[in-house]
């Protein structure tokens, strides 16, 4: 299917502040799950403090590209974060560097209490810095801060959502990469979750977000990638006039007809 | 004879309870039934044996050894066995490699140690009587390895990310806990549990290397009525089948006892495959 | 049916399949040369193990068609072996029952076994592997203790004789060709098994369960017979190793012996009949070759066992198939000839449409499809579409079974197609593909492939053992359907390739190869084009309209929303588990809450 109508003018939408380097670059990924390959050749960047939304019909691949960037799969290709080669860095080490995912799902521990699910997210860090990390990212969200003590399984799908965006924002991240947080939940507690996005960028905390609802994520984001058949087919800034229509064609491939 | 039925059967089941616990320790941390769970009891009454009876070693030293034995070889188990099959695409093969590496280490011990039962040493030396300390040790070893979990479950950040990653291995990966060194801890945790068994029921059951499949079979019965992953289960199932089996044990003799516990295990099991408590760990769809 | 395949398929392809038949049976006539001259060179104590071998190979056979190719862990067989061993020495010995001859002894250890095995193996039935495991492990256990314990019929730890066969089997030799003689029996019928649509039902309930169920595979039937089989040849290996021992007790019957029965297989390689037969001499052979050994033996199968698992799992059997290391072509296009379908499809019977009827089904408390009416007719491609969770492949899977909705009907020529009952679906002629391919990497393509013509087989499992004219004739058959269907699609070529070689592309055709061996009236597609190149997915795109003109009704769950709109007579948009719209590709595409939804707006 030629997409090519759908290619996005890449060099007309290079960041500005190009003299800066990237917070994250990602050049020429590529990964999948086992035989079935999914990303062909993903080029990314996101700058600091920058919020980019990332866009695509379901089965892009958009999920995929988070783990790999996470280290939750692995990948080829070349990708640096704050200066960091992350090739064949573990989750772990990756959280260490400063990049947050927060998974789709809202899969926090039911088991445990709200605050242990935070201090699990402060595990690696020295034991006094953990509570105050907490109670940190607790603050951006008061109504499961009254809640800290109950079991994670008490708490409603959006407080879950919630509390997964704060076990994220526990680390102090300088990139927090979000995979649907508006999925299963209402349309306040959406806004909600939004709000301390924005939040989070006056801080200076970029962000990367998957997302649905894709007027909402318009709306909060600087920049947009789309991503459709393994492949970043267009990238714009959010100010662009006709991307609505670009952003459908893009989609559906329908540009040929 | 009720009173020894019920000591006898208490303190038995207290060992197939500990072995179950040492199982679901293991599962809980990579969702791995492992075959060495026996192994483990019988090395705890071996090894105790050789530390104590043959090397002359002081009591608390041996034991602190067979504690230390027991977690390095649940450290091996998991490097071995279980890391090697747990991303491989043949979901069963952990079922051969913790078979085959269970299967090793008893032929080593029969080769090794012998194959006869040889004498477990007597620990403390307390007036032998009714209520004798090869019943109640054992007892003593299962409220102590209870207590201990939960005490490491509830109140320990340790304790929160094993329950974190027996929940959801995937999320816990992805907020950075490192699965890996967790998950040998759990086996090193396991293998200290299962040595413990087979030292603190080393009076009962002797120094013997048959112990191995003997208890990873009736260690079994315990996760598998219990509940898989549910330790709290596994001690009531376990308490309940020592009893069951000393009270066949002496209304019918020792053999149709093993008949009697084995075909209500199969037929609980074909009723109820999930465990009489049901699932412990729901996942969410 | 013929003339087709006998097209495409040219005459080199044909020498290929007779050549690599006679290859295939090379290694066993050479075996059979070797055993049957084996007394010309070996003497005394070699007379024994190579009876042992033979004795063991006749347990290890039956055992290796649960093991190696249903995939059933079965650790405690010698509980078995214990059996059949007893029992025969027992009625021979008259000490319960009036003297039997030991042929008689030996027919009655097979029934008893035949009986025990279906007793120890029904529990996989409903199971999960290490459970099974661990109650095989228990019966082993038990049956020695009941030995020892019923000393008024098995002489408890004094033990019984064993029974010894009249002229000419009671010299040395004459004992040897009579196990040889079986040993090799047993080789022929579960080699028969093996290339039967049995044997390839049983790899596929291995290695894809749910695949074998959408094919209509009923696994309790299967695993019935096959544990009667077993369980009848170790009774009879349990007799013969009486005479062995000449004398048994209790201890004979070790955990060791069992494990070596089932280590033997999986060195061998699972889904093979020479690398277990192999398997079962090296280890029966091996403890012979230094007397040190003998005590380290079963610490030593242990070891093989693990590098076996962890370096080789394929076994003797992998490091044997040296067809399957040639390399293959890098560059291969997949090259669909649809209009082979004719001929494969034959004429079709004219159905009525496939419907659901406001089918509603819920997760705990989450409504996955909410009031779903659709309809699927014969000769059309019906495409699904939705965002993720929207339920599409929910409807897939109460359509074919998997699922049971709470509310509705799916039916099917009026008639209502039972819950649940997943292998029936086959029979009405309902075939489907996964998301995944779920394919038998182990096997080649082309037995895949034959897999799903499995229910159209007439021969029975009985049949297969005895190698009889219908067994013969549901092979020559299902073959020929299975090439042309390969033909179809465009995998001729790769259909002697073992499939887990293949890449993933060609494993999307390789399943609806497999599906189309149903002649589906309805086929089910879940994202057949996920992974697939722009080229393929246009490919597949023709190969499906073929499928829809040749009178199947087709159900097509995609993301590629080009590739719907291309080739669906018909659109439905699911969103929350409710039609949000449908009609025309051109209505649908116009839709602005259509447009909206699929893009998640």
């Amino acid at each position: 299917m030629p997409i090519s109508a759908a290619e996005p003018p890449r060099s007309a939408a290079e960041p500005p502040r190009s003299a800066a380097e990237p917070l994250l670059d990602v050049a020429g990924l590529a990964t999948g799950y086992g035989k079935i390959g999914v990303l062909h050749a993903v080029d990314l960047k996101i700058n600091a403090g920058e919020v980019v939304a990332l866009l695509g019909p379901n089965g892009a691949g958009k999920t995929t590209l988070l783990r790999a960037v996470s280290g939750l799969l692995p990948w080829t290709g070349r990708v640096t974060f704050a200066g960091i080669d992350l090739a064949g860095l573990s989750p772990r080490e990756t959280v260490q560097a400063g990049l947050a995912h927060v998974i789709e799902g809202h899969r926090v521990f039911t088991q445990l209490a709200v605050l242990d699910n935070l201090l699990l997210a402060a595990y690696d860090l020295p034991r006094r810095e953990r509570s105050s990390r907490v109670e940190e990212a607790l603050a951006l969200f008061p109504e499961i801060a009254t809640k800290r003590h109950e079991r994670a399984a008490a708490l409603s799908g959006g407080q879950q959502q919630m509390l997964a965006v704060a076990q994220g924002l526990v680390r102090r991240p300088r990139l927090l990469m979000l995979d649907e947080p508006s999925a299963g939940l209402s349309p306040v507690l959406v806004d909600r979750v939004f709000v301390v996005v924005r939040r989070l960028r006056e801080a200076g905390t970029a962000v990367l977000l998957v997302e649905q609802l894709i007027e909402k994520a318009l709306a909060l984001a600087d920049r947009v990638y789309a991503l459709a058949r393994g492949a970043i087919v267009l990238e714009a800034k959010t100010s662009e006039p006709d991307l609505p229509t670009r952003l459908e064609h893009a989609y559906l491939a329908t540009a040929r007809t | 004879m009720l009173q020894s039925i019920i000591l006898s059967g208490l303190a038995i089941g207290s060992i197939y309870a500990l072995i179950g616990v040492t199982y679901n320790v293991m599962f809980s941390a990579s969702r791995v039934f492992s075959f060495t769970a026996g192994t483990l009891g019988m090395l705890g009454g071996v090894l105790g044996s050789l530390f104590i009876t043959r090397y002359g070693m002081p009591i608390a030293i041996g034991f602190l050894l067979v504690l230390i034995g027991g977690a390095i070889f649940g450290i091996i188990t998991e490097i071995l066995a279980v890391r090697p099959v747990l991303r491989s695409i043949e979901q069963h093969l952990y079922v051969l490699s913790t078979l085959a590496l269970a299967l090793m280490v008893q032929q080593l011990a029969a080769i090794e140690w012998g194959t006869d039962a040889r004498p477990f040493p007597r620990l403390l030396d307390l007036a032998r009587g009714d209520f004798d300390q090869q019943y109640w040790l054992p007892m003593l070893a299962c409220i102590a390895v209870i207590v201990g979990l939960e005490l490491l479950y509830r109140h320990t950040i340790i304790g929160h990310a094993f329950l974190a990653i027996a929940e959801d291995a995937y999320a816990a990966r992805a907020l950075g806990l490192p699965e890996r060194r967790l998950r040998m801890a759990s086996f090193a945790l396991a293998g200290a549990i299962g040595a413990l068994a087979g030292f603190a029921g080393g009076e009962l059951l002797l120094a013997f290397f048959g112990n191995a499949p003997m208890l990873t079979f009736y260690g079994f019965i315990p996760v598998a009525l219990g509940g898989m992953g549910n330790n709290r289960g596994a001690v009531a199932a376990g308490l309940l089948l020592g009893l069951f089996q000393q009270a066949a044990n002496f209304e019918v003799g020792g053999i149709f006892a093993s008949v009697a516990v084995f075909a209500v295990f199969i037929i609980v099991l074909l009723v109820r495959p999930e465990g009489l408590s049901g699932g412990a760990l729901q996942r969410r769809v | 049916m013929s003339t087709p395949a006998a097209q495409l398929t040219p005459s080199r392809a044909n020498l290929l399949g007779t050549s690599s038949a006679w290859s295939a049976a090379l290694p066993f006539l050479v075996l059979l040369a070797f055993g049957l001259a084996f007394p010309l060179f070996g003497g005394g104590y070699w007379g024994v193990i190579a009876t042992r071998a033979c004795v063991y190979w006749v347990l290890v056979s039956g055992l290796n068609l649960v093991v190696g190719f249903a995939g059933q862990i079965a650790i405690g067989w010698v509980a078995l072996l214990t059996l059949g061993a007893y029992t025969t020495s027992v009625l021979v010995a008259g000490t319960v029952t009036p003297e039997l001859s030991p042929y008689v002894a030996l027919a009655i250890a097979a029934v008893a076994g035949a009986l025990f095995g279906l007793i120890i193996g029904l529990p996989a039935l409903r199971l999960r592997t290490f459970y099974f495991a661990i109650t095989t492990l228990g019966f082993a256990t038990i049956v020695t203790q009941i030995a020892l314990a019923w000393g008024s019929v098995t002489g408890g730890g004094v033990g019984v004789a064993g029974p010894v066969f009249p002229w000419p089997f009671d010299s040395q030799w004459g004992f040897y060709y009579f196990c040889f003689g079986l040993a090799a029996i047993c080789t022929w019928m579960t080699a028969n098994i093996a290339s039967s649509r049995f044997g390839r039902a049983l790899t596929a309930i291995r290695d894809a369960e749910v695949a074998a169920e959408a094919c209509g595979i009923a696994k309790p039937g299967l695993l019935i017979a096959v544990f009667l089989f077993s369980g009848a040849v170790a009774g009879i290996a349990g007799g013969l190793f009486a005479t062995l021992q000449t004398y048994i007790t209790p201890d004979a019957f070790t955990l060791d012996l069992s494990v070596l029965f089932f280590i033997a297989i999986l060195i061998g390689g699972r889904g093979s009949i020479l690398g277990p037969l192999l398997g079962t001499m090296l280890l029966t052979v091996l403890p012979e070759f230094a007397a040190p050994l003998v005590a380290w033996s079963t610490f030593l199968y242990a070891v093989l066992l693990l590098v076996i698992v962890l370096v080789i799992p394929g076994g003797i059997a992998e490091l044997l198939d040296f067809k399957n290391r040639r390399p293959l072509e890098t560059h291969r296009a997949i090259l669909p000839r649809p209009e082979l379908l004719q001929h494969l499809f034959g004429s079709m019977p004219q159905g009525s449409a496939l419907t659901l009827k406001e089918v509603a089904l819920s997760f705990g408390g989450v409504r996955a499809i909410d009031g779903l009416d659709l309809a699927i007719h014969p000769g059309q491609v019906h495409g699904l579409i939705g965002p993720n969770g929207s339920g599409k492949t929910t409807t897939l899977n109460v359509i074919s079974g998997y699922y049971a909705q709470q509310h509705g009907v799916v039916s099917l020529n009026g008639a209502a197609l039972p819950l649940f009952v997943r292998h029936r679906r086959a029979h009405m002629r309902i075939a489907r593909t996964f998301q995944t391919p779920r394919i038998v990497g182990a096997a080649s393509v082309l037995e895949n492939v034959m897999i799903g013509g499995t229910i159209d087989g007439a021969g029975t499992f009985a049949e297969s053992l005895l190698s009889l004219p219908r067994h013969r004739r549901d092979e020559a058959t299902l073959r020929e359907a299975a090439m042309l269907a390969l033909a179809t699609v465009g995998l001729e070529r790769l259909a002697g390739v073992r499939a887990d070689r293949l890449q993933h592309s060609e494993l999307r055709f390789t399943e609806i190869a497999r599906a189309l061996m149903l002649r589906p009236a309805f086929l089910l597609l879940d994202e057949p084009a996920a992974g697939l190149s722009p080229d393929e997915i246009t490919r597949l795109g023709a190969l499906i309209v073929a499928i829809a003109k040749a009178g199947t009704g087709v159900l097509l769950v995609e993301h590629h929303a080009d590739l719907i709109f291309d080739i669906c007579h018909h659109v439905t948009v699911l969103n929350l588990g409710k039609t949000l719209a449908a009609g025309t590709p051109a209505q649908i595409r116009s839709h602005r809450e259509v447009v909206n939804a699929y893009l998640g707006g």
